[in-house]
C-alpha cells in the first residue's frame, strides 16, 4: 500500500520532470511535424504556399527527377561515414589504449577542438585549401607534379571531404568510449588460443566494439543525409544533395509542398537508419 | 638431462623502471624463480596476493616477457616465441569466454585458429563439451550460463587444443564454496584422466593442499618452499609459510644444543624442548622459533599427567584463558609465560571422557619431537 504510492508519487515525479521537455517537443517537434506531413500532399499555389486539392505529383517528383540527388545524398553520406569509420576506428583505439589518463584527456580534447571555431568558417576554409588556385593546386603545381589545376573544389570528393572533416569526432567519441570498456584479457584469450593479433583484432576486439561503430555511424550518416552548408560551399552542382533542394524549395524558388516531401523523404531515410542502429548496435554483447 | 614439461631458470620480472621513466618507480614483481615440472604434474603455485604466482603464469603462457631468465617448455626455450605460437592454453580468472560467440564457437576458435578441417574440429569441440558434460549447452552465449557451466566451457575451450600444458589462473575463485569443492575434485579427476601437466595459481592453501601433486609457495616474487602438501605442512621451511599453510602457534627460543635432525630449544621459562631441524640448518646456537600446530598438542589439566601417552614428549605449562567448542574439534586457547597465546585444538571424539575444563585453570599442553619444527628466518 505504502510502496504502491510512494511508486505512484515517483512515477508523477517524473512525469513532471519530463513536462517541460515533453511540451517543448510537442509544441515544436509534433505539431510542426504534422504541418510538414500536411503540407507535403497540398498542391503548390502561385505563392509558393500549399492549397487543397490534395495530391501526391510532388512525391512523384523526388522519386522521379530528384531521385539521382537522393541517391547521391545517400551515397556521398555512406562513403563520408566509411571514411569517418577508418580513420576515425584507428585514432579513437589509439587514445583508448593509451596507460596514462592525462594523455588520453588531451588527446580527446583535441579531436573535439575543431567545435571551437565556427562550422561556417571552417568549411569555407576548405574551399581555400580545395579551390584552383588554392593551397594544394598551389603546392602541386609549385613542385611540378601537375600543369593544370586539378578539379577539387565542387566535387562529391570535396563534399566527403568536408563532411568527414566536419563529423569525424561523432565517430571518434563513441568508439573510443566502447573500446575503453573492451576487457583486454579477451585478447589474451585469443592470443593464448592461437590467435595473432589480426586475427585477436578481427575475431574479438572488434566484434566487441561494434556497439561504438554503430553508435559513431549512426551519428554521422544521419547528419551527412541531411547536410547543406557543405555540399552548398564544396560541392557546386556536381555535389548537390537533398538538403540543398529542401532549402531551395523554402527559399528562393518557393515550393513548399515539393520540399515537404522531400523533408518528411530524408526524414524517413533517417528514421530507418536510426532502427537499424536499435535493432543492430544497440544489442547486448 | 632430464626433459621436463616446464622449467624455469632464475626467472626475473621487474615492472616500471624503464616504463615509468626517470622516477626509478620498479618492483620486482617475480625474483629469481626456479623451477622444474615433470610431466603429468598437477602444480600449484600457492602464495598471497601480489606474490608473483599469476606474472609467473602469464610469462609461462607468453602474456609478459621476463626481464631475464629462461622459460623452457618440453625442453625448449620459448622466450621469444609469442603467446599464440607456445604449446600451452590457459583456464583465465574469470574465464574470460568470448561474450559474443556461442559455447560452441568458443571452444572452436582455437581449433579454428590452428586451421583445423571444419569436420574434424566440430568433432573434436563435441568431444570436448562432452568431456566437460556440456554437449547439451553449445549453443548458448556465456552470459546464459551459470559460473561453474562457464567454468567447464573454459576448460574445455583450453583442452580441446591439446595442450602440453595447462595453465589455471584462480580457475575456481569466482564459484560459492561448494561448487568449489566439487570441481576441485573433478578437476583433479580429469587432469588425470587427461594426462597433460596443470600448473595453477591460487591463494587458497586448501585448494591447493586438495588437487596438486606439488606445491611451490611464493611470496614476494620468491619460490620460499616447494614440495608435496605433506613436506610443506609437516615441514614448514620459514615461518611465512607455516603460517601460511594452515594455523600455527610461534614460540621463540633459544637453541642450545643440535644433535642429529633435531634441536634443543630453551624456552623464557627454562623449559627444554626437543623440535626437528630443517635439513639445511646450520647455526649452532641463537634465537630460533618453534612453530607446532594446534592439532597435534594435547591437554591436560595440572594434575592429570599421567593421561599423557606414554611417549617422549615436550611438556609446557600454561594457563587456560579461552575454550570454543567448535563441532568437530573443541579449541582451546593456553597462555604460556603470562603473555604468549597457544592455540591447541583436540578432536571431540568421545564427549564423556573430556575433562571438565574451567578457564582459568592451570594446564598442560603437550606435543612430541615430530611435531615441533625449527623454523629459518623468513
Amino acid at each position: 500500500m505504502l510502496e504502491a504510492r510512494s511508486r505512484r508519487r515517483r512515477t508523477l515525479g517524473g512525469v513532471l520532470l519530463a513536462l517541460p521537455a515533453i511540451l517543448w517537443l510537442a509544441l515544436f517537434f509534433l505539431i510542426p511535424l504534422g504541418i510538414m506531413v500536411v503540407v507535403s500532399v497540398l498542391t503548390r499555389d502561385a505563392s509558393g504556399a500549399g492549397v487543397l486539392p490534395l495530391t501526391l505529383e510532388h512525391y512523384e517528383r523526388v522519386f522521379g527527377v530528384f531521385s539521382p540527388v537522393l541517391w547521391r545524398s545517400i551515397g556521398i553520406s555512406l562513403v563520408a561515414t566509411l571514411v569517418c569509420l577508418v580513420i576515425g576506428y584507428p585514432l579513437a583505439f589509439f587514445i583508448s589504449t593509451r596507460q596514462r589518463q592525462w594523455v588520453r584527456q588531451v588527446c580527446l580534447f583535441l579531436v573535439i577542438l575543431p567545435f571551437w571555431t565556427n562550422f561556417l568558417v571552417r568549411t569555407y576554409a576548405w574551399r581555400v585549401l580545395l579551390g584552383d588556385e588554392g593551397t594544394i593546386n598551389s603546392i602541386l603545381s609549385a613542385t611540378g607534379l601537375i600543369q593544370e589545376p586539378l578539379q577539387l573544389l565542387n566535387t562529391q570528393f570535396a563534399v566527403v571531404v568536408g563532411l568527414v572533416y566536419g563529423f569525424l569526432p561523432f565517430m571518434v567519441l563513441p568508439i573510443y568510449a566502447s573500446v575503453e570498456r573492451f576487457d583486454f584479457r579477451f585478447v589474451d584469450a585469443a592470443h593464448d588460443l592461437g590467435a595473432n593479433d589480426l586475427r585477436a583484432f578481427l575475431e574479438v576486439v572488434f566484434p566487441l566494439t561494434l556497439p561504438g561503430v554503430f553508435a559513431g555511424s549512426a551519428l554521422v550518416f544521419i547528419p551527412c543525409v541531411g547536410a547543406f552548408v557543405t555540399p552548398d560551399l564544396l560541392g557546386g552542382t556536381s555535389g548537390l544533395m537533398i538538403g540543398n533542394l529542401i532549402q531551395r524549395q523554402f527559399g528562393g524558388s518557393g515550393n513548399m509542398p515539393l520540399g515537404s516531401a522531400l523533408s518528411v523523404v530524408m526524414m524517413v531515410i533517417v528514421m530507418l537508419t536510426l532502427l537499424a542502429y536499435v535493432r543492430f548496435g544497440t544489442r547486448r554483447a | 638431462m632430464a626433459v621436463y614439461d616446464i622449467e624455469l631458470r632464475h626467472l626475473v620480472k621487474e615492472f616500471g623502471g624503464a616504463e615509468r621513466g626517470k622516477r626509478g618507480y620498479q618492483v620486482r614483481a617475480v625474483d629469481d624463480v626456479n623451477l622444474q615440472i615433470e610431466q603429468g604434474e598437477f602444480f600449484a603455485l600457492l602464495g598471497p596476493s601480489g606474490c608473483g604466482k599469476t606474472t609467473t603464469l602469464r610469462m609461462i603462457a607468453g602474456f609478459e616477457h621476463p626481464t631475464s631468465g629462461e622459460i623452457l617448455i618440453s625442453g625448449r626455450p620459448v622466450q621469444n616465441i609469442p603467446a599464440f605460437h607456445r604449446p600451452v592454453n590457459t583456464v583465465f580468472q574469470d574465464y574470460a569466454l568470448f561474450p559474443h560467440m556461442t559455447v560452441f564457437q568458443n571452444v572452436l576458435f582455437g581449433l579454428r585458429m590452428e586451421g583445423t578441417p571444419r569436420t574434424v574440429a566440430a568433432q573434436r569441440v563435441e568431444e570436448a563439451l562432452d568431456m566437460v558434460k556440456l554437449g547439451h549447452l553449445a549453443q548458448r552465449k556465456p552470459s546464459q550460463l551459470s559460473g561453474g557451466q562457464q567454468q567447464r566451457v573454459a576448460l574445455a575451450r583450453a583442452l580441446v587444443k591439446r595442450p602440453a600444458v595447462l595453465l589455471l589462473d584462480e580457475p575456481l575463485g569466482a564459484l560459492d564454496l561448494k561448487l568449489r569443492k566439487e570441481m576441485q575434485l573433478e578437476l583433479k579427476t580429469m587432469q588425470q584422466r587427461v594426462g597433460i601437466t596443470f600448473i595453477f595459481v591460487t591463494h587458497d592453501q586448501e585448494e591447493a593442499m586438495t588437487m596438486a601433486n606439488r606445491i611451490a609457495v611464493m611470496h614476494n616474487g620468491k619460490v620460499l618452499q616447494m614440495g608435496t602438501a605433506r613436506q610443506i605442512y609437516e615441514h614448514p621451511g620459514t615461518r611465512f609459510v607455516a603460517d601460511f599453510i594452515g594455523e600455527t602457534n610461534f614460540i621463540e627460543g633459544d637453541l642450545v644444543a643440535r644433535q642429529a635432525g633435531a634441536g634443543t630449544v630453551k624456552l623464557p621459562d627454562a623449559t627444554l624442548i626437543e623440535a626437528q631441524l630443517p635439513p639445511d640448518w646450520s647455526a649452532d646456537s641463537g634465537t630460533v622459533t618453534l612453530a607446532v600446530r594446534p592439532e597435534r598438542m594435547g591437554i591436560v589439566p595440572e594434575g592429570e599427567e599421567a593421561d599423557m601417552p606414554k611417549m617422549p614428549l615436550s611438556v609446557l605449562t600454561g594457563m587456560l584463558v579461552e575454550m570454543n567448542y567448535i563441532g568437530t574439534d573443541t579449541r582451546y586457547t593456553v597462555r604460556l609465560f603470562d603473555r604468549l597465546d597457544i592455540a591447541v585444538r583436540e578432536q571431540n571424539v568421545d564427549y564423556e571422557e573430556n575433562y571438565d575444563f574451567r578457564v582459568g585453570q592451570t594446564v598442560k599442553i603437550f606435543f612430541p619431537l615430530a611435531s615441533a619444527s625449527i623454523l629459518h628466518r623468513d
